[in-house]
């Protein structure tokens, strides 16, 4: 199951998290002024909210990344060589 | 280079330059450009699935689907997805059976984000029109795949499959 760890520092409370989620994952808690995550074995990995988080307050873990186009993996193995 | 790498790179060239051209038909036909990735992915869903075994068991056609998708070496995965709040994966309602499907690996999800082209577009309607070609053939009745949510690194649709002699638009 996806994992996903919201940093309660670094969230602003704005909730475009919890707009963008397709399988509402996300809840906006009214005490503590940050969303947090209500339904985490909903979460399709789609990333949308890491994407779009503006305080990058949202890590998955235990995902499926989709699989790279075959050039950019090779540009990538060249690079590893300079870096 | 490998020539598997070889053939594997100048594929991939050619989907980045088909998302390049859907792109660009949007832009000069508009809406049309849907309605023909449609036809053009319902002709392949349909020739693709000629021989597959017919059923009404609508998560046996997914698998179908699926197997057929791999057979062709088609990068488009995808799995049926039950929120916590859904009784059953599939639901039935007026309009026929429901299911929402979950997509990773897509061609023309890399295709697009290689260039910065938007998602949900004519390119994304061939995957409609390739299940709908697909399911027709398998279970001999039309479909709607609806994208609710196009992600970063998934895509989130509903697939609907209609009842005989009703018809809702996408």
């Amino acid at each position: 199951m996806v994992e996903i760890q919201v940093h309660e520092d670094g969230c602003r409370g704005c909730r475009m998290c919890v707009d963008i989620c397709p399988t509402t994952v996300f809840e906006y808690d009214e005490e503590k002024r940050i969303c947090v995550v209500r339904h985490q074995e909903d979460c399709i990995a789609c990333l949308s909210c890491a994407y779009l988080c503006p305080s990058g307050a949202l890590a998955h873990a235990n995902f499926h990344t989709v699989k790279n186009f075959y050039r950019d993996l090779a540009f990538c193995e060249k690079m590893e060589r300079f870096l | 280079m490998t020539e598997l790498a070889a053939t594997r790179a100048s594929l991939q060239e050619t989907m980045s330059f088909l998302g390049a051209i859907a792109s660009g038909i949007e832009e000069a036909i508009g809406e049309s450009a849907n309605g023909i990735s449609y036809l053009a992915g319902k002709r392949l869903g349909m020739k693709l699935s000629e021989k597959v075994e017919k059923t009404d068991d609508l998560l046996q056609a997914l698998e179908s689907v699926r197997r057929v998708l791999q057979e062709n070496s088609c990068l488009w995965h995808f799995e049926p997805f039950q929120m916590h709040d859904r009784p059953e994966m599939i639901e039935l309602t007026e309009s026929g059976e429901e299911v929402n499907l979950v997509f990773r690996d897509c061609m023309i999800r890399q295709s697009l984000f290689r260039f910065g082209h938007q998602q949900k577009g004519s390119l994304c309607n061939m995957m409609f029109g390739f299940f709908a070609g697909a399911l027709l053939n398998i279970m001999g009745r039309d479909s709607v795949l609806e994208i609710r949510h196009a992600g970063e690194n998934a895509c989130y649709k509903r697939l609907l499959i209609q009842k005989a002699g009703t018809k809702e638009v996408a």
